[in-house]
């Protein structure tokens, strides 16, 4: 599974965005002027409310739907979730939580060599795209995972899915794709 | 023409006439057929001898009915969307891909790309130009000519990275491979730009080298290949000597100057800017280099790494200075003669009394043994101190004098507090590392809890395990917090909710009234047409409404049409030294008797000459001698109470009028055909004083 290399590489999950409803109507006045760590953005019409046990930023809309992002884990941002629907009960809504769901994975990972990423874009066209000059890292998209993969030309890669098993498995996928179009570094 | 059979007499050999349009039975002569439809072209001849063929295209994809013929419609009507927006985008095609010089052959390239993206239905959503750009760009790669998306961008004024993901996109759904950007592709047309005359074929040479082994060094993936051939061009250029600023270079290159600078800062850390020019074109070095990114990348690491060892060094240092600290201190106390009996006593108490003083500042309840109940503490001061601040300060601002007294009072509250807070501060990192702990250990719990939730996707009660209820109070605000925060949020937004309110009448007063509409269009404002009997009072009071120029003094404006009536005046209005004054009087005196007429002419100039004098004040430092006596008479106003002043500006006074008197008749004609540094010196001698104030208000 680890496709002919030595050591492990280290997928660091960076940020985790999760949604969930509270299934009723939230006054953003109230929630504004009743709890600590609020900003309210009446022109947009949501309130941000962070907590800080996990660090989680919450954007709160008044239909009850609510984003929770800034989480470092899939477990992390459902108990984040929780604390922040418990904290709405408190305020005095009828919270329920229902719908949760982790939409985006956000990892990066290191690889132990660089990549030339022109050959890189050449062997897997259509799948890899590279324009230079409008980013400078070559976009891997995996359909069937649906994840994005960014390669830059040090070797390091910003990995983005809906869940962590498929950042892992992308991981993997692409790997021996990097492993041919490599350079090994000098120093 | 199938052979039919004959009808009457069944034979079947039928002779067909194209001229006639005929086909008759040769056994029987029955005419079959009369005026066959024939498929010829024919032509017909056009004004100027030009044949063109007769008929009308149809294309095949068109509508199925029949286009109707007749010289009654117009061809706009007859034709149909598709048609129309096919016809649209060529048009705009030809007209970009003029402008970036492209052949008919990448013309019509671009265009059958963009009957695909029509055909595709890609283009809805999407902004026709940024499509026909797209299709563009996508020639200019594939065929390999040195456009970039910028050029096309600078073209249409659209973001790049706007065109850029259209592009993207377009490439995806075309399945188009557009081959990579390399960056040699640019040196010729930016060589070219450059003007490097006979030589430029040897300077492009010579950049293609460079860049061919930039990318042997790895400093051409991940960056725009333009700021790449900045660098390249400009070092060959220096290399065969040709002076090219890195100005000229960005110009051409459109990069930003630090681009172009951190370019030729990698370039120098390779080992192939070392070698000379002669031995670069001659050899290739084989050792390749890390891309810059890494290598910065890795000093980076290096640094943390030198500091981490620092900071290490540093500690024991410190420890054994605290060593020595102790030591000096245990030998100190016992050189200092203790304290007996009574006094002993005191030194005891100290500790404690700190100790006490510091506890009992909160307050909510003493005991130190539930870190959560301190961290309670801690948050409700927290909210407390802020809030009450905030509204203090607020209040502060509103009455400053009477409430000195109270804020002072309660400022010191505040300080007492945030001592104390200090101290409460430091022993919170233990109790948020022990309610850290305890929520781990409930998540462990939990964890198990939410497999079981995650089979059960039903249920929308929350489970309340792993969270913390005290916590979660801490996260809301009590009574008087409300109050507090309300308050403050009130005021803050104050504005915004009276919008809100107004708008909010405004719409129910128009409801009632019937006459609401959704949405109200902005009045513009209505210019007040000036009334006014002269064309100076009409000048006077547009320049009063408008304010052209805040190094105008409009009194003094004023007075020049008031003075010239009324010379006893003018003195009360200038604030000048005596010698100005008197050359004031001098000057009006002068005036009255020409320019009564020619006051709305005056007025006129006079704007035109603060133009000029504001325009020309700093050629006025520059300028020569005539000026300079001037600026020195005005200078020398300026510092009031000189009595050497007054004699120099006499002679002066007595020399300006005479160069007054040159120019005295007022004409305009006159005026502009002198030269724009006599203007200069006229305008300021004319408007001297005048001037003088300007000149006050400017060095001000």
């Amino acid at each position: 599974m680890d496709s002919s290399n030595d050591e492990a590489l280290d997928i660091i999950i960076t940020n985790v965005v999760a949604t969930f409803r509270t299934r009723c109507h939230l006054n953003l006045r109230t929630i504004a002027l009743e709890g600590t760590n609020v900003i309210y953005k009446p022109e947009v019409g949501k309130v941000l409310m962070k907590l800080r046990k996990p660090m989680i930023t919450a954007s709160i809309w008044s239909s009850g739907k609510i984003i929770c992002t800034g989480a470092t884990s899939e477990d992390e941002a459902k108990l984040g979730a929780r604390r922040l629907a418990r904290c709405l009960q408190k305020l005095g809504f009828k919270v329920r939580f229902s719908a949760f769901k982790v939409v985006n994975v956000l990892a990066v990972c290191s690889m132990p060599f660089a990549v030339h990423l022109i050959d890189f874009t050449k062997n897997n066209r259509p799948i890899a795209s590279y324009e230079p000059e409008l980013h400078p890292a070559a976009t891997y998209r995996i359909k069937n995972l649906k994840a994005t993969i960014q390669v830059f030309s040090t070797g390091s890669l910003t990995v983005t899915g809906p869940n962590v098993q498929n950042v892992a498995t992308a991981v993997e996928q692409v790997y021996p794709l990097l492993f041919e179009c490599q350079k090994p570094l000098c120093k | 023409m199938s052979s039919r059979v004959c009808r009457t007499c069944g034979g079947s050999d039928i002779d067909v006439d194209q001229a006639r349009g005929s086909a008759v039975c040769t056994s029987c002569g029955s005419v079959l057929e009369d005026n066959i439809i024939v498929s010829e072209v024919q032509f017909v001849e056009g004004s100027g001898g030009v044949s063109s063929a007769v008929g009308q295209f149809v294309s095949a994809d068109g509508p199925i009915k029949a286009p109707l013929l007749g010289s009654g419609f117009h061809t706009s009507v007859g034709k149909e969307s598709r048609a129309q927006t096919l016809q649209n985008g060529k048009r705009q095609i030809q007209q970009l891909g003029s402008q970036l010089q492209l052949n008919q052959h990448c013309l019509d390239t671009a265009f059958n790309f963009f009957k695909l993206v029509v055909s595709k239905h890609l283009t809805r959503g999407r902004k026709t130009e940024h499509v026909i750009a797209a299709c563009l760009y996508l020639v200019c790669r594939t065929e390999g000519t040195p456009h970039m998306l910028l050029d096309l961008s600078d073209l249409l004024q659209v973001n790049v990275y706007i065109l850029g993901k259209t592009f993207l996109l377009l490439a995806r759904e075309l399945c188009i491979n557009a081959p990579a950007i390399d960056p040699c592709l640019y040196i010729p047309r930016f060589a070219h730009m450059l003007e490097f005359g006979a030589k430029t074929h040897e300077v492009s040479m010579t950049a293609l080298r460079l860049v061919q082994r930039m990318k042997r060094d790895w400093m051409h993936t991940g960056r725009r290949p333009s700021g790449l051939c900045g660098a390249a061009l400009l070092v060959a250029a220096r290399m065969h000597k040709f002076r090219r600023s890195v100005k000229d270079v960005i110009g051409v290159v459109k990069v930003c100057q630090t681009t172009l600078r951190k370019r030729l800062t990698e370039f120098e850390d390779t080992p192939t800017s070392q070698l000379t020019i002669d031995e670069f074109m001659r050899v290739d070095l084989e050792q390749e280099c890390d891309p810059p990114s890494f290598t910065a990348a890795q000093h980076k690491a290096k640094m943390q790494q030198l500091e981490q060892e620092l900071a290490k060094k540093l500690d024991e240092v410190e420890g054994e200075i605290s060593c020595y600290k102790d030591e000096i201190e245990t030998e100190l106390e016992k050189s200092r003669p203790k304290l007996r009996g009574i006094y002993a006593a005191y030194t005891k108490e100290v500790d404690p009394e700190d100790n006490g003083e510091v506890l009992s500042m909160p307050s909510e309840p003493e005991e130190v043994e539930s870190e959560d109940v301190e961290l309670q503490a801690a948050t409700h001061h927290l909210t407390e101190d802020f809030l009450c601040q905030v509204i203090q300060e607020e209040e502060g601002r509103g009455m400053k004098g009477d409430r000195k007294a109270e804020p002072e009072k309660e400022s010191m509250g505040p300080h007492r507090q945030a001592a104390s807070l200090s101290s409460i501060l430091g022993k919170l990192p233990s109790a948020a590392s022990l309610s850290l702990q305890q929520t781990f250990q409930t998540s462990d719990t939990s964890e198990s809890g939410e497999k079981d939730l995650g089979d059960h996707p039903q249920s929308e009660e929350l489970d309340l395990e792993g969270i913390d209820d005290q916590e979660i109070d801490k996260y809301i605000l009590n009574e008087k917090e409300v109050q507090v925060k309300t308050e403050l949020w009130m005021k803050q937004n104050a504005e915004y909710l009276k919008e809100q309110k107004e708008k909010q009448e405004r719409i129910n007063k128009e409801k009632e009234e019937g006459t609401y509409k959704e949405k109200k269009k902005k009045k513009s404002k209505k210019r007040d047409q000036i009334e006014a009997l002269t064309a100076g009072e009409a000048i006077e009071r547009m320049l009063e409404k408008k304010k052209i120029s805040s190094k105008i003094n409009y009194d003094v404006l004023r007075d020049l049409n008031r003075g010239t009536g009324s010379p006893t005046r003018s003195p009360d209005h200038t604030p000048d030294t005596t010698a100005a004054r008197k050359r004031l009087n001098r000057r009006r005196r002068r005036k009255t008797s020409d320019s009564n007429q020619d006051l709305a002419a005056n007025t006129s100039i006079m704007g035109k000459r603060f133009r000029h004098l504001i325009s020309s004040t700093p050629k006025k430092k520059k300028t020569a001698h005539q000026v300079e006596s001037t600026v020195s008479v005005v200078t020398e106003t300026e510092t009031p109470a000189e009595t050497e002043s007054n004699p120099p500006p006499d002679s002066t006074a007595e020399t300006s009028p005479t160069l007054l008197t040159a120019p005295s008749p007022v004409e305009e004609e006159e005026e502009e055909e002198e030269e724009a540094e006599e203007e200069c010196v006229s305008a300021l001698q004319l408007v001297g004083d005048y001037g003088c104030d300007a000149d006050e208000e400017e060095i001000f």
